[in-house]
């Protein structure tokens, strides 16, 4: 939209300054026929695969523009949101380990631990219910429970109002995204919102392959067939079947699972929310975009590697009364009660995770921290 | 004297049990809810208010199973949705929207569902082989005797919602 990137910074002599000029002024007055309003924020262009599919969440009343974007980036920084201005969400949720921290569980502002692994922020326009459990029906309502909680930023929406109206470009940058100066708690979760709905990664090899552009090993192929298939011994098929639970293009869908971590499970997960036994132990299945970077795994954060995960899918599966149907008895042996991969094939697997590192949306810097940037 | 005891027994046992009334499980039941008259929620016991309809098929093991419910159709009838008649114009841009306890999704059409526009009849069952659906499967699970494929005989079904197609 911003045609004055197409103007070169070299133009140092005076004729070309002169064009400059011009062509500023020509670019204004075309910006201004197309905007009715001069105030009003220009929407951001969220772009994604068409194989995604367009079952996205934004709100009627919070739509994508830039510079509500921009200020929910800044806000996402932003550590005096805390009570000792010591925490931002970005220091649990860091772009280069794809948002998240590499911790099991996150230290918050009282010391104490989190009760769940920081979970990864991507490809969040496509989840309708957020955190393990799915408790939180939208990204505006979320975004609230981390900053108030006394054991993530630990501060009440009031303290945070009154803290941001003390920093000036606050003032500026709120009036831009919402056409006024007056800051309150309602407009810091929708900007918080509207730039989480940005991160958006879809440039893993794996997305490559999709789109025709890039040739996978022989390891990665036989890797993903054995991800995508259900076994079949009866008819010499090989397969993990993780995709029933973890395939599609985004590698996401939103369903709640036992995955067998636990006879017992510790956490009750998705019963807790929904008050049905059926539902304990049951988790989201979370993203594996960008897995190979989120480590330690699930909701508490138990294994430390990839290859755990699949030793723990392979052979340690517990049984339970609610444990996954999909995950009973699928086996590539007749008659086999677990999936009886070997070395090889559970490398395979590994190495088709590692296909989903999409190195340009940790690497984009449109998503890193503005401060540190500005200093760059 | 002691009646005010007893009231205050009543009393006190109403207050310490209210924390525990919050957390009791609800019985298992779906709920029928979105474009109907009256939204309901059901349980087992309440499909034998229902007639009842069965039907047998090989399941993938290769064995034959006996489902036994009622049709989908008589349910959302007693919601009061727009069906027989009632089933033109606009009303022919709903779908049911079918959910599991898992998330997982299926639509069906409404005329698929009725008598007078489809020889076919999708069963709510809640039963195979006289016992109660296990565990993973029921309490409640659709069955499509006329899909080849069985991705829409939805298991563990939670929630059932008539909605417009925007
Ligand atoms: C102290 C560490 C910590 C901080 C600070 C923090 N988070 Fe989180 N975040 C977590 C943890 C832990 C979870 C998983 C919690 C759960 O499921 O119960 C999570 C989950 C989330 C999710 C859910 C993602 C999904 O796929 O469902 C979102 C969105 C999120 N955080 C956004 C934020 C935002 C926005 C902020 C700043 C306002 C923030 N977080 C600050 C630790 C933190
Ligand atoms: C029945 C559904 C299901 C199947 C099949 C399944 N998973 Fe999972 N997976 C889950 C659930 C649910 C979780 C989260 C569990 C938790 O943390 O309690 C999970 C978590 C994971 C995680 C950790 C993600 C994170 O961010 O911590 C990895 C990695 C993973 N699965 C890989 C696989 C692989 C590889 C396979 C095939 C061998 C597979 N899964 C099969 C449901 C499934």
């Amino acid at each position: 939209m911003n045609n004055n990137t197409h103007i070169s910074p070299q133009q140092s002599n005076r004729k070309g300054f002169r064009w400059l000029l011009l062509s500023i002024a020509v670019v204004s007055v075309v910006i201004s026929g197309l905007n009715t309003d001069d105030n009003q924020p220009e929407p951001y262009p969220l772009v994604y695969p068409a194989n995604f599919g367009g079952r996205i969440t934004i709100p009627a009343d919070n739509p994508t523009t830039r510079e509500g974007v921009a200020l929910g980036r800044m806000l996402f920084y932003e550590k005096k949101l805390s009570a000792d201005n010591t925490l931002s969400c970005g220091s649990c949720h860091e772009q280069k380990l794809a948002f998240t921290d590499g911790k099991a569980f996150s230290v918050g502002v009282d010391k104490s631990l989190t009760a769940r692994n920081s979970m990864a922020l991507v490809n969040l326009l496509w989840v309708r219910n957020f955190f393990w459990d799915g408790r939180s029906p939208g990204l505006e309502e979320q975004a609230v429970f981390p900053m108030t909680n006394p054991h993530e930023m630990g501060q009440s929406m009031e303290a945070s109002v009154r803290k941001l109206q003390q920093v000036p470009v606050y003032g500026t940058m709120f009036k831009k995204a919402f056409g006024t100066a007056n800051i309150d708690a309602d407009k810091i979760r929708k900007a918080l919102a509207q730039f989480e709905r940005t991160l958006i990664s879809a440039d893993s090899p794996y997305d490559r392959y999709l789109a025709g552009t890039y040739q996978p090993t022989a390891q990665e192929l036989r890797g993903m067939n054995l991800f995508m298939e259900p076994p079949a011994p009866e008819k010499g098929i090989r397969g993990a079947n993780c995709g029933h639970c973890h395939g599609g293009p985004k590698t996401f869908k939103e369903l709640f699972h036992n995955n067998g971590l636990d006879a017992t499970p510790k956490d009750s997960g998705r019963e807790a929310v929904s008050n049905q036994a059926e539902d304990k132990g049951r988790f989201r299945v979370p993203t594996l975009r960008n897995i190979a970077l989120t480590d330690p795994y699930m909701h508490d954060g138990r294994f430390k590697t990839l290859a755990e995960v699949l030793e723990h899918y392979n052979e340690h599966i517990q049984e339970s009364p609610t444990l996954s149907s999909f995950l009973r008895g699928t086996s590539n042996e007749k008659g086999g009660k677990t999936l009886l991969l070997n070395q090889t094939e559970k490398a395979d697997i590994i190495a088709f995770l590692q296909m989903l590192t999409d190195k340009t949306f940790i690497n984009n810097p449109a998503f890193s921290d503005p401060n540190k940037s500005l200093k760059q | 004297m002691k009646k005010n005891k007893n009231i205050a027994l009543l009393v006190v046992t109403l207050l310490i049990s209210i924390p525990f009334m919050s957390l009791a499980q609800q019985a298992a039941s779906i709920s029928i809810s979105g474009e109907v008259l009256t939204p309901l929620t059901l349980t087992k016991a309440d499909l034998a208010n229902y007639k009842s309809a069965s039907h047998k098929s090989k399941d993938k093991d290769g064995k034959e199973h006996e489902y036994k419910g009622v049709a989908l159709v008589e349910v959302l009838e007693k919601a009061g949705v727009t069906l027989g008649g009632k089933l033109r114009g606009e009303n022919l841009a709903k779908v049911v929207l079918v959910q599991a306890a898992d998330g997982y999704e299926v639509v069906y059409s409404l005329p698929e569902l009725d008598p007078e526009f489809s020889n076919n009849t999708v069963l709510l069952v809640a039963e195979k082989d006289g016992a109660p659906l296990a565990a993973g499967e029921g309490p409640f699970r659709l069955v499509a005797p006329q899909d080849k494929k069985q991705a829409r005989w939805i298991r563990e079904v939670r929630s059932i919602k008539v909605v417009f197609v925007k």
